[in-house]
């Protein structure tokens, strides 16, 4: 394919594969300089790509317990729901996997049908709030969201890509079922863990809809919650710790929590990506 | 294996039976409040039954046309619209010869996909409304054409279209990702061939590239059709709110149900629309379904 010559098509693919790149970059560098222009500036002459430095939105934040709140509740809810998501999601997806007569398709069928038919936002929201009695509580935004059926998918068909032969032979070996899950099939599958383990956890760290669901109290709100209640209701910078010298900067300090929000998966993409690939290849083609 | 044995592995699927049950089984069972005249201090089972007067009033109601539209006309465009950004990005992806280039590109336009809703939410009022409320960066660009500035969030009418592009942006890079890992499926000699038959690349990928790609994007099709009643409530709800001027093209009824249940407090009559939800879904997958088995068995998701 190396000596093929330049034809139009070409020309214009790159082009337009340029064009996305923009739309999808420039937005996010948009928010990221405009955190750092100060909120008079913001007001005169708009957004600019090259930004100031001016820091007065970051100290504001970072000064306050508010945000720092925040961020711990949503640090809490994505580590803790990504490693109950995943000990459930590998246990299902395993049995599903082994083809067990008489479980692996009962349990098929009993763990897909929900995708296909759902009681819908009351009857969950009823079970929460006066069954279970979750509100306010982080497990409220954990549990509804604990097994995404698309990443059972991705688990099983990957553990259905570990070679049988193992297994028999530690089965030889006097090894029940469940220590061939936990010793054998388990460390062998360290890469589509991670996969997996990724997207419950950009997940959880987005959520916003359970938590808006089921907190109520303000000190408890996750990160996305936080944002979203600035945009919508200015009284909220009320919480934060006010600066001497000026009116509370709305909306550089609305881009600065932005920018916070996204800097932990910002920083973790370019080595998270791959994995990520990975999994919706795995996906796609079983799925 | 021994049928004791299968017992034993089976008790790693009980955290997930357990889930499913309480999560997704039980709210099922829950749906019954749809027919009754819900009272929180009775719960769901002694609340007393009014038949079918939580549906009629929803469907008296005026808003039940508005919404039902709404749904059906934005998620079609939606599952269109992205579907066929993906496909383009992915043939344009692999049209591209620099590896460093076709990597690196790949990756920022994937990344939409990987921020919360609020985010796009606050990225697009950057656009569309600025920091002083009229102005924001389409405005600029709109009077540097010689264009009056439009007041957005106050003008209902081309809502639709700015979340069809916000839908695009947001899984495009995502879709485009599933369309390359098929193309790179597809036989090295297929564009052999075309090349010595003198094909140019535009004629390959129209010819060879876009039809072995209908499996993957009916597979997905399928699978949006089944999701066509519920949307991305996120998204919505995160962009619009509560700004009711934008209700009449924007509202849908996942929003909808949303509002009315905390606002209003209404169980039965979101419930009972909750329901109807999920019985259309339901029936609609299930046609979908039936209809991409019939034209191509392999590749059937059921």
């Amino acid at each position: 394919m190396s000596t093929r010559k330049l034809e139009p098509f070409t020309v214009v693919s790159v082009i337009g594969v340029s064009l996305a790149v923009l739309a999808c970059a420039v937005p996010f560098w948009m928010i990221i300089s405009g955190s750092f222009t100060s909120e008079t500036q913001l007001a005169t002459t708009g957004y600019s790509f090259f930004p100031d430095f001016d820091f007065t939105a970051y100290k504001m934040i970072f000064t306050g317990p508010a945000v720092l709140n925040a961020y711990l509740a949503s640090l809490f809810i994505t580590f803790v729901g990504t490693a109950l998501s995943l000990a459930v999601t590998s246990g299902l997806s395993w049995v599903i996997a082994r083809r067990i007569p008489g479980i692996s398709r009962p349990l098929t069928i009993y763990s897909y049908l929900p995708m296909l038919f759902s009681g819908g936002l009351v009857p969950l929201y009823l079970l929460v709030t006066q069954y279970l009695h979750l509100q306010n509580s982080y497990f409220a935004v954990i549990l509804p969201l604990l097994v995404m059926p698309f990443l059972v998918f991705v688990q099983v068909s990957a553990f259905r890509q570990l070679p049988e032969s193992i297994f028999e032979s530690a089965k030889i070996d006097g090894a029940g079922e469940l220590r061939i899950f936990f010793t054998i099939a388990l460390p062998l599958s360290k890469p589509i863990l991670a996969v997996v383990g990724l997207f419950y956890a950009v997940h959880y760290w987005n959520d916003w809809f359970m938590a808006l669901l089921f907190i109520d109290d303000v000190h408890k709100f996750p990160l996305p919650l936080v944002l979203q209640n600035l945009i919508s209701n200015i009284s909220f910078t009320a919480m934060l710790p006010q600066l001497a010298e000026a009116a509370t900067p709305v909306y550089q300090l609305r881009l600065a929590l932005t920018t916070v929000a996204i800097g932990p998966i910002l920083l973790a993409y370019p080595f998270a990506q791959r994995y990520f690939v990975k999994g919706i290849t795995l996906g796609a083609t079983k799925g | 294996m021994a049928a004791r044995k299968g017992w034993v592995v089976g008790l790693l699927a009980l955290p997930a039976v357990v889930f499913f049950l309480v999560f997704n089984y039980l709210p099922m069972a829950g749906l019954v409040v749809a027919f009754k005249e819900f009272d929180v201090n009775l719960g769901i089972f002694d609340s007393p039954w009014n038949g079918l007067e939580n549906f009629t009033y929803f469907l008296e109601s005026g808003d039940a046309a508005r919404i039902l539209f709404n749904t059906l006309f934005l998620n079609v465009l939606f599952l269109g619209a992205t579907l066929a950004a993906g496909i383009i990005l992915a043939i344009m992806l692999n049209e591209i010869r620099s590896t460093f280039f076709k990597r690196a590109s790949q990756s920022v336009v994937f990344f939409p996909y990987f921020v919360s809703p609020v985010v796009i939410s606050i990225i697009l009022q950057v656009l569309l409304a600025g920091a002083s409320g009229g102005g924001g960066a389409v405005n600029d660009a709109l009077s540097g054409f010689g264009f009056p500035a439009v007041d957005w969030y106050t003008e209902p009418g081309p809502w639709p279209w700015i979340l069809t592009v916000v839908k695009i942006w947001q899984l495009g890079g995502y879709l485009s990702v599933i369309f390359l890992a098929a193309i790179t499926g597809i036989p090295e000699e297929v564009y052999e061939a075309g090349m010595i038959d003198g094909a140019s690349r535009a004629q390959m990928a129209w010819r060879i590239t876009l039809p072995l790609l209908k499996p993957t994007a009916a597979v997905l099709l399928v699978l949006g059709v089944g999701r066509i009643f519920y949307g991305d409530f996120g998204t919505i709800y995160a962009i619009i709110g509560d700004n009711g001027t934008l209700f009449d093209n924007t509202d849908v009824i996942d929003t909808y149900v949303f509002r009315a249940l905390r606002q209003l407090g209404d169980f039965g009559t979101t419930a009972a629309i909750g329901l109807f939800q999920s019985v259309v879904g339901f029936i609609l997958v299930v046609i979908a379904v039936l209809i991409q088995r019939k034209y191509s068995k392999e590749t059937s998701i059921l």
